[in-house]
């Protein structure tokens, strides 16, 4: 009874609530997609392939299709090579130092990778530290092409970026598997690699299914890394530059479609496979995991492994830093002296403080607006019976099938000659864009909340006398404010490194957040990539904080927040 | 089908003791059973048999071959375990045959096996559905059917019907029985179901804090517990704290003082003597209930009925002999009769009936 009054009083109130959400969705969510797919499909009124089909014939547009479906495959491979032993082992074996490794594991995830790939390039490019260094010690007579054109430069960052978010996806496959399960095979004489193959494997594939699909998709769709190799023969790079003379070029809408569709397709290939193979555990209660320790010899060959994956990892980072306080570093393997300059540089160009002032409000804005949005669009899923709620759970979930390049691309042209004009000030794109990139972290995060948080608890508060209202701010927010907290400081940190839009959609100096300026600054010759870096670092270092704060705050691991 | 024998076998995590010098041995087709409080070692026993850990000290042994250094998948151990633990991603068919297919029996012995075990277990036409459409005591079936079907050395069950509701559990008890009596398959079952124990052991041992206490027939068991722990944990029955007063009546029997006022002749128990503080255990379903004092005066109480539960079959009495002192009654196929709480009874109990432990 009292469920219904609850709803009855305020369904009027949420019937609106709910339009206004979908009118706000759909100005800045399916607006813009129509309005690239309308271009793509349409020439003087008429409906026409000719943009598809000048795509494919064209040699140059295939090449980058080409190459930007290799880069997404290889990346994953590399990812899952790297991942899937390192869940194995972090997972189901214990020694020394564990945690420790745990923690550097996660580090990449802080840093984006065209930041990091300022620092790989200065390692490996032709005349880089690397090669420099081999040539002094005349090991080589010429310089390498460490990375193969470009090419393996950027899935070599993908893959260091990204296998975090796969390694925890599928460690958090294999440690929800009943052991039981595992031990049942052993009883009817199964063990090592048949057991893995037959039993294990099997059941962590929906898990690792869905990190791989976040790898290609992300290293499909990066823009960054590519950029700062230079290498432009790929599919993001061609619809950035593509950006600016849209009007006399309409292929980049095209191009947009073309990534959209790969993307949505690839992810519902992806969920419907998953689907198919997920398995509610059919245990009870807790279990402990086998765990089994690392003895002698194998605990070298885990050290080795770990080693070389997190120094690795850590390449393009601790080359980032090193940069930073470089004096100069040129022709030589490491910089001959160093300096804060470049941090002072930071802190009192305008440009730089200028940028920091621009992501720390764009984040902010757009954070409130995913908390605010999280927290309404959640209560009216979990805890309403509005019409059309099915239309709005599917629409809120789209971005996640969106890369940041084809919704920036939508904004500059679906925009343009609007009041929003983001050639003349891209404010309000830039922080909208932001907060619908998260928008459905943040409502899952909330909807969760909401959901392990029992309707008898707000049943309890109306039953006293407390008004619907006074129940939601009293009762249900309190309880589920850790959730929405976390989800907020997960967008926050997500806007402070955002890449795609920063670059596409901020095009004057004055408008520009701290990734455009890492961008622009790394063109600039002389001291321009010394700043990006101290810019880069000083982004990291308030992205670490944000992450160590939501750890603090909520008692609750890294890996956790990123599965969120 | 082997012998099962557990030697001097010690187990310690951190710095619990799962199990304490257990020694046990299960003979040739016995249906063995392991009964005791959760958190007591019992399924720790369990899963040292079956390999999955190595006990500290001791050892196990299959027919007289020793087991220890032996892995889980070379002791052909068929085990079910408390959740079934059948493999969500496969078939019935699929969960069935794995264990043929990785002793690599060609292919027509899988089906022919898989066939003969479903017949058995009477679910052929389930095979090819997957374990999250079967219901719960079909999925009993099929954790028992894979088990079963690689002939096990030994068959260990792991409570395998605490997840089923009450009715599914009497019908799996005697479907468990009648399979393990066919196949004549040693069995080794972990439960703290005293009933399950019960009506289904051929014998059993009673653990607590990783001790066996005692190991016995069903009916060896219940009538004669060797100590105050299994005649507690056996079945219901009434503690008494008292003292040994005489040793020697006439009638071959020994007094004990409960109170100032009240004493009680009980079952001679060599190794107690006078003066010794001693706990009477008398089941209640030996107490017998008077309306009228009775004409035998020993053993005979008068008491206040506090409660009455009647079930039908069987009344349970709560009586309060004086202040504060309680005895449990129970009586089978009760006649017509008018007691209710408050009313004044008489109830006396045979002095062979009371077993003395010492406090």
């Amino acid at each position: 009874m009292l469920r219904i009054r609850l709803g009855q009083e305020i369904d009027k109130g949420s019937f609106l609530i709910f339009l206004l959400i979908m009118a706000f969705l759909s100005a800045f969510l399916i607006y813009p997609i129509i309005y690239v797919f309308v271009n793509s499909f349409f020439i003087g009124g008429n409906i026409s392939l000719y943009y598809f089909e000048s795509m494919i014939q064209d040699p140059l547009y295939r090449e980058s299709i080409v190459n930007s479906l290799t880069i997404g495959l290889t990346a994953t491979v590399l990812t899952s090579l790297i991942s899937i032993p390192l869940a194995f082992l972090m997972v189901r074996y214990d020694f020394p130092l564990k945690r420790l490794v745990q923690g550097l594991l996660l580090v990449p995830l802080v840093m984006p990778p065209f930041v990091g790939a300022i620092g790989m390039v200065q390692l490996f490019a032709r005349y880089g530290a690397v090669n420099i260094l081999l040539m002094n010690l005349k090991l080589i007579s010429r310089p390498i092409d460490w990375f193969g054109g470009g090419f393996w430069g950027v899935v070599l960052l993908e893959a260091l970026h990204l296998y975090p978010y796969l390694y925890l996806n599928v460690a958090a496959a294999l440690s929800n598997i009943d052991p039981t399960l595992e031990e049942q095979a052993e009883c009817l004489g199964s063990s090592g690699f048949r057991l893995f193959r037959t039993i294990t494997f099997p059941l962590v594939l929906p898990g690792y299914f869905a990190g791989a699909i976040i790898v290609f998709i992300w290293s499909f769709t990066d823009l960054g890394t590519p950029l700062i190799f230079n290498y432009r023969k790929v599919v993001p790079v061609t619809i950035f530059s593509m950006v600016r003379d849209i009007w006399q070029n309409p292929m980049g809408y095209a191009f947009t479609v073309m990534t959209l569709f790969i993307s949505v397709a690839s992810i519902v290939i992806a969920r419907r496979y998953i689907g198919s193979k997920t398995y509610e555990m059919m245990s009870r209660g807790h279990f402990t995991p086998r765990i089994s320790r690392l003895r002698r010899w194998k605990i070298v060959l885990a050290y080795i492994f770990l080693g070389t994956l997190i120094l690795a990892a850590l390449t393009p980072q601790i080359s980032v830093v090193l940069i930073s306080f470089a004096e100069q570093w040129f022709f030589s393997p490491l910089p001959q002296s160093w300096t804060t300059r470049f941090y002072e540089t930071v802190a009192t160009h305008p440009l730089t403080v200028g940028s920091i002032r621009n992501s720390l409000f764009y984040s902010l804005s757009s954070t409130a607006i995913d908390i605010v949005l999280g927290l309404v669009i959640a209560y009216l899923l979990a805890r309403k019976r509005v019409p059309g709620k099915d239309v709005l759970d599917s629409t809120v979930m789209l971005p996640l099938a969106l890369p940041g390049i084809v919704l920036a691309f939508g904004y500059v042209t679906g925009f343009s000659g609007t009041i929003l004009d983001p050639f003349i000030d891209p404010t309000v794109l830039l922080i909208v864009s932001y907060a619908v990139r998260r928008l459905p972290y943040s409502v899952r995060a909330a909807y969760a909340g909401f959901q392990q948080t029992s309707v008898s608890l707000e049943e309890a508060s109306l039953s006293v006398g407390a008004s619907p209202i006074r129940t939601i701010i009293k009762i249900t927010f309190p309880l589920i404010l850790a959730n929405v907290i976390a989800g907020g400081i997960m967008s926050f940190s997500a806007g402070m490194m955002e890449v795609s839009d920063s670059l596409i959609l901020a095009m004057k100096d004055q408008f520009f957040p701290i990734t455009k300026t890492i961008y622009e600054l790394d063109l600039r010759l002389g001291d321009g990539p010394y700043v990006a870096s101290a810019l880069g670092i000083v982004g990291t270092i308030i992205v670490s904080a944000c992450i160590l704060v939501a750890n603090r705050l909520l008692g609750r691991s890294m890996g956790e927040l990123f599965r969120a | 089908m082997v012998a099962v024998e557990l030697s001097h076998i010690t187990k310690t995590f951190g710095k619990t003791t799962a199990a304490k010098d257990v020694s046990f041995q299960v003979r040739q087709g016995e249906l063995f059973f392991l009964l005791g409080p959760s958190g007591c070692g019992k399924t720790t026993i369990l899963r040292i048999i079956a390999g999955f850990y190595k006990p500290d000290e001791g050892k196990v042994f299959f027919d007289g071959r020793e087991m220890n250094s032996v892995p889980t998948h070379k002791r052909n151990v068929g085990m079910v375990f408390q959740n079934y633990a059948l493999w969500p991603h496969m078939t019935v068919y699929d969960n069935i045959v794995y264990g043929l297919k990785v002793r690599h029996e060609p292919a027509s012995e899988c089906v022919r096996k898989a066939k003969e075990v479903l017949r058995v277990m009477r679910m052929e036409e389930l095979a090819l559905r997957y374990p999250n459409q079967l219901s719960g005591g079909q999925q009993q079936r099929v954790a028992l059917a894979r088990a079963l079907v690689i002939e096990p050395n030994v068959l260990l069950l792991d409570e395998p019907l605490s997840n089923l509701d009450a009715k599914l559990r009497l019908e799996m008890r005697g479907e468990i029985k009648r399979i393990q009596r066919e196949l004549r398959i040693t069995s080794i079952y972990v439960t703290h179901d005293q009933e399950e124990a019960l009506s289904m052991a051929d014998r059993m041992a009673i653990m607590n804090f990783g001790r066996i206490e005692q190991i016995g027939s069903p009916m060896e068991l219940y009538n004669n517990p060797g100590n105050k722990f299994v005649a507690g944990f056996v079945g219901e029955t009434n503690f008494i704290s008292g003292v040994i007063e005489d040793c020697a009546l006439p009638d071959g029997h020994c007094l004990v003082r409960l109170s100032p006022k009240l004493k009680i002749r009980a079952k001679k128990e060599k190794s107690l003597g006078e003066g010794q503080h001693v706990v009477c255990s008398i089941r209640p379903e030996m107490i017998q209930i008077h309306d009228r004092a009775p004409v035998e005066k020993s053993n005979t109480f008068g008491a206040r009925i506090l409660s009455l539960e009647y079930y039908g079959t069987v009344e349970h009495y709560s009586l309060e002999v004086e202040n504060g002192f309680v005895v449990k009654a129970t009586r089978y196929s009760p006649r017509l009769h008018e007691r209710k709480p408050g009313d004044l009874i008489y109830f006396s109990f045979h002095p062979e009936d009371v077993k003395l432990f010492p406090e």
